[in-house]
């Protein structure tokens, strides 16, 4: 156990956790922001998607120990109370979610992607979302709503 | 019904958990506060899948820092039982074991971690049982649970005399994972008087409710199960939630503190039963137009280690046993076979997939043996008015033929053929393969008792309503429709309502969100309980208006005499009501008339209304590594007259998804130890955006809708589910172009890349 200095969605904030422990419990537990989701723990499904300095992480397998120092933004600090995010304004146009568990993982993978890819392909949208399952199947309309994001 | 409302922000149209999914707002099990002291739980599964428990040593465990306490079978006050139809099914294990993985004992302990390593510590002794993972062998053993049960309409046996065609075969359908990406999970809090409060990921409030009061052996008045909104459930969490309910509350109950239990992802798998494996026999006759005279089917289901639901999954089994065609002679048997897997469950189709499989088989084979398309015995057979169902009731609005015959024109039939057929021809390491897939599905729960339903509304002084249904929302958006619903009778803007969560204090006695009949059974519940506080207001406003009440009607909250707006609005009108002291609550029941069924002669009219559709599949093969992909899925469905199009395509794209799912990649296997080798999303694939089809096309048939549906609009959760057996086809089929002289020796999906291989290079 020790302290640990974490930054997410732009605020600092001390932990007294291991630092074997994954960044998705100390997020969710500690720091108390929920919308990011367990779902496999091991990296497989997507749903605890983050970024760490912009790149798209999957929380549930990173140490904090990997996480000092770096920023964190979660589902919770890509929009404001005024103003959402394009992608998510694109996904509620689109009418993505269905019981939304996955969702704010998809999103954030889809943010990731329209930071390196402005206007996205097919193939590049394929290729960025494939680790991010819905089991409801909202895939087609993920696709949409990528688009219109990205057009936006 | 909603456009009259001008006010407000929320839309309808959408569905409103929206803005709160992609913000992360939304609450699920996990996401709710914990209260200090709260205990967390870990099961001890059998570590073989059939045994005599002898012992079970909880010492090591026991001894581990910050385990509070372990409890086994013999801790439990009431009824170690939770079986729902059959009391067949312990809570904990207690002399015998019947599934790998099925729970011994459970820990407490004060975090999560603590109590799965203290789970590790604990070793049972077992004297192991034979071991049975087959339904026919399960079969041939005399492992059945219930009777087996058979569907017969004509006389078969006369009739293959006179057909031209008989074939006869094999088709087996694999289980599928639910894979909820929300796993299991439940909170317990004690509360005064040995009453309990408890959070729950469950379709059925009422389930969980019925068997945590059984297993404490307390009245079902002191368990309150309080559900806001599920993350996937797909039937899954029909039954199954109810053991995960029961445990937190076993330990709060002996305990006095919170406890809570959120499954891991690889118990989950391991520990939960999946859509039930079928394997069945078929004959099939036809005359020389092709016409399908004579259908007998033998349906192996494999239950699992304890009935669950699987005795009312059988059933369905038999009521689709025809998919959307008319058969004159039919004999169908169907036997649930007792094994050692986890107890399957319901899945999205519930039963109903598996037994259509079985028919679209038969006629693939029948259609590729006489060397004709299988689209031509489709064609020939599709239900119309007045046919009669194998079960007796009589085909009323049918649109089997209206749905093929739109899809056929709207999206070229013949185009793509030949396009397929072109490609075939110019292509040797690519090949396609063309299906359609008509579909027919019946709306109610086919156990007709439970096809009712209940609603509470509070009108609030201030004017805001609450609502308050047994449905539970699991992503079907059928908390938008039930607002639809209150905004429609009462005639205000959206906003002013709000869906509860599904309570089983504030509406008792619940049937589970299942069966697609939701949406139908509790707005209707819910439409009866506006409509009482509505007339109520009336008498208020004639009253205030000078005029008689069947003069007044509400529009944009606004009250008009004769058409005309009054001065009078909807908070005014709410507060004379209330100032009048009217009763400004209601409950709501609504029971789906003209329905019955009897199980002796197994002949009735168990559906409020069937729905119908038909896809067409074009599927692409790649012929060196296996693998394949869909090109294009097109659909004309039965909606209805559908109240909400965003939802409704949207429960439409998705079960088609997952239908494909079922029959291509999903690959459920269990070693002959009963152990679960996809125990994992590493080693269970389900679809990712790769596996969607390229182009999904959806078109909704113009009709009426039905009456007996919730404002016309047809029930939309399972029936999509069903197309996916297209997919299947079209795989084979593409197979087929590349070597023709293949056949499956029998019908076995999933259709695996390693099995398309296999075909591909078949000698």
């Amino acid at each position: 156990m020790g302290q640990i200095k974490l930054s997410i969605n732009g605020k600092s904030y001390t932990i007294d956790a291991d630092e074997s422990m994954p960044l998705l419990w100390a997020v969710r537990d500690f720091v108390g922001l929920t919308g990011s989701k367990f779902g496999c723990g091991i990296a497989q499904c997507g749903a605890c998607t983050m970024h760490m300095d912009g790149e798209p992480i999957r929380s549930c397998s990173v140490p904090l120990a990997s996480a000092k120092g770096k920023k964190i933004t979660t589902i919770e600090g890509i929009g404001t109370e005024d103003k959402l995010h394009a992608v998510q304004e694109a996904w509620i146009e689109e009418q993505v979610p269905q019981c939304g568990y996955c969702q704010s993982g998809q999103i954030m993978s889809a943010v990731a992607l329209l930071k390196t890819h402005a206007s996205p392909t097919d193939e590049q949208i394929d290729e960025a979302m494939q680790g991010n399952i819905c089991r409801c199947g909202t895939y087609d309309r993920i696709r949409k709503a990528i688009k219109r994001a990205a057009v936006g | 019904m909603i456009k009259n409302i001008t006010k407000g922000k929320v839309d309808t149209s959408r569905n409103i958990d929206s803005h709160n999914h992609v913000t992360g707002r939304s609450i699920y099990v996990d996401d709710l506060p914990e209260l200090q002291g709260t205990l967390y739980l870990a099961v001890f599964g059998s570590p073989v899948a059939h045994g005599h428990l002898r012992s079970v040593d909880l010492s090591a465990a026991e001894k581990l820092p910050g385990v509070f306490r372990i409890f086994t079978a013999k801790d439990i006050p009431g009824a170690n039982q939770i079986g729902g139809i059959i009391p067949d099914e312990p809570l904990l294990a207690d002399k015998e074991v019947h599934f790998h993985e099925m729970p011994i004992a459970l820990v407490a302990a004060e975090s999560e971690a603590i109590a799965m390593e203290a789970a590790k510590l604990i070793t049972a002794e077992i004297d192991p049982l034979p071991v049975i993972i087959d339904p026919r062998e399960a079969f041939a053993k005399g492992h059945i649970s219930g009777s087996p049960r058979t569907f017969q309409l004509g006389d078969s046996n006369k009739a293959f005399a006179e057909c031209a065609h008989i074939f006869e075969g094999k088709a087996d359908s694999g289980g599928q994972e639910h894979l909820y990406i929300e796993t299991q999970g439940a909170y317990a809090i004690p509360m005064e008087n040995g009453s309990l409060r408890i959070a729950s990921s469950t379709q059925g409030p009422t389930a969980v409710q019925r068997t945590i009061a059984g297993v404490l052996g307390i009245p079902m008045h002191k368990i309150e199960v309080d559900v806001t909104r599920l993350g996937g459930g797909f039937g899954g969490k029909e039954d199954q939630a109810s053991a995960w309910g029961a445990m937190v509350a076993l330990v709060a109950h002996l305990t006095n503190k919170p406890a809570k239990f959120v499954l891991h992802r690889m118990d989950d798998m391991r520990m939960t039963g999946k859509r039930n494996p079928y394997s069945s026999d078929y004959k099939i006759g036809l005359d020389k137009d092709y016409k399908i005279i004579a259908y007998e089917a033998t349906f192996y289901q494999n239950s699992g280690a304890a009935a669950d639901l699987s005795p009312a999954i059988l059933e369905r089994t038999l009521f689709h046993l025809n998919n959307s065609y008319y058969i004159p002679n039919v004999l169908a048997t169907a036997y649930s076979c007792r094994t050692n897997l986890p107890p399957n469950t319901a899945f999205r189709g519930f039963g109903g997939p598996q037994g259509m499989f079985v028919i679209e088989s038969a006629i693939h084979q029948a259609a590729n043996t006489l060397g004709i398309d299988p689209i031509v015995i489709q064609e020939a057979n599709l239900l119309k008015d007045g046919d009669v169902f194998p079960y007796g009731q009589i085909a009323k609005e049918a649109e089997a033929i209206s749905c093929w015959e739109e899809s056929k024109e709207r999206f070229d039939l013949k185009k793509i053929r030949e396009e397929v057929a072109n490609f075939n021809a110019n292509n040797e390491a690519l090949k396609k393969g063309l299906a359609l897939m008509p579909i027919c599905f019946g709306i109610s729960f086919t156990n007709t008792m439970m096809n009712n339903a209940r609603a509470l509304v509070h009108v609030y002084s201030d004017g805001s309503i609450g609502v308050s249904t047994g449905a539970v929302e699991m992503g079907q958006g059928v908390n938008t429709k039930m607002l639809q619903v209150a905004a429609h009778y009462f005639a205000v803007a959206p906003e002013r309502i709000k869906i509860e969560s599904t309570n089983t204090t504030r509406v008792a006695n619940t049937s589970p969100t299942a069966a697609s009949s939701t949406a139908d059974l509790n707005g209707k519940a819910l439409a009866h309980a506006c409509t009482q506080i509505l007339d109520r207001l009336k008498e208020v406003a004639a009253s205030s208006l000078d005029t008689s009440a069947d003069k007044i009607t509400l529009k944009n909250e606004t009250v008009y005499v004769d058409d005309i707006a009054s001065d009078l609005q909807w908070e005014q009108l709410i507060l004379s009501a209330f100032q009048q002291r009217v009763n400004l609550s209601a409950k709501g029941h609504y029971s789906t008339p003209t329905i019955h069924f009897d199980k002796t002669t197994e002949k009735g009219h168990p559906f409020a209304y069937h729905v119908y559709g038909t896809a067409i599949f074009v599927s692409t093969v790649d012929c060196i590594r296996g693998t394949y992909t869909f090109d294009a899925v097109k659909i004309v469905h039965d909606f209805g007259a559908s109240m909400n199009r965003m939802i409704d395509l949207g429960q439409t794209e998705g079960g088609l998804v997952q239908g494909i799912g079922w029959m291509t990649m999903e690959e459920v296997i269990y070693d002959e130890t009963g152990r679960l080798r996809s125990d994992a999303l590493s080693t269970y694939k389900i679809p990712d955006i790769y596996a969607v089809p390229k182009e999904i096309d959806v078109h909704f048939l113009k009709t009426d809708g039905s009456d007996m549906a919730l404002f016309k609009s047809k029930a939309v959760g399972e029936p999509p589910l069903l197309y996916g057996v297209g997919a299947y086809f079209s795989v084979i089929n593409a197979v087929r172009a590349f070597n023709p002289n293949w056949m499956p020796e029998f019908y076995d999906a999933p259709i695996t890349p390693e099995k398309v291989l296999m075909g591909l290079y078949a000698i």
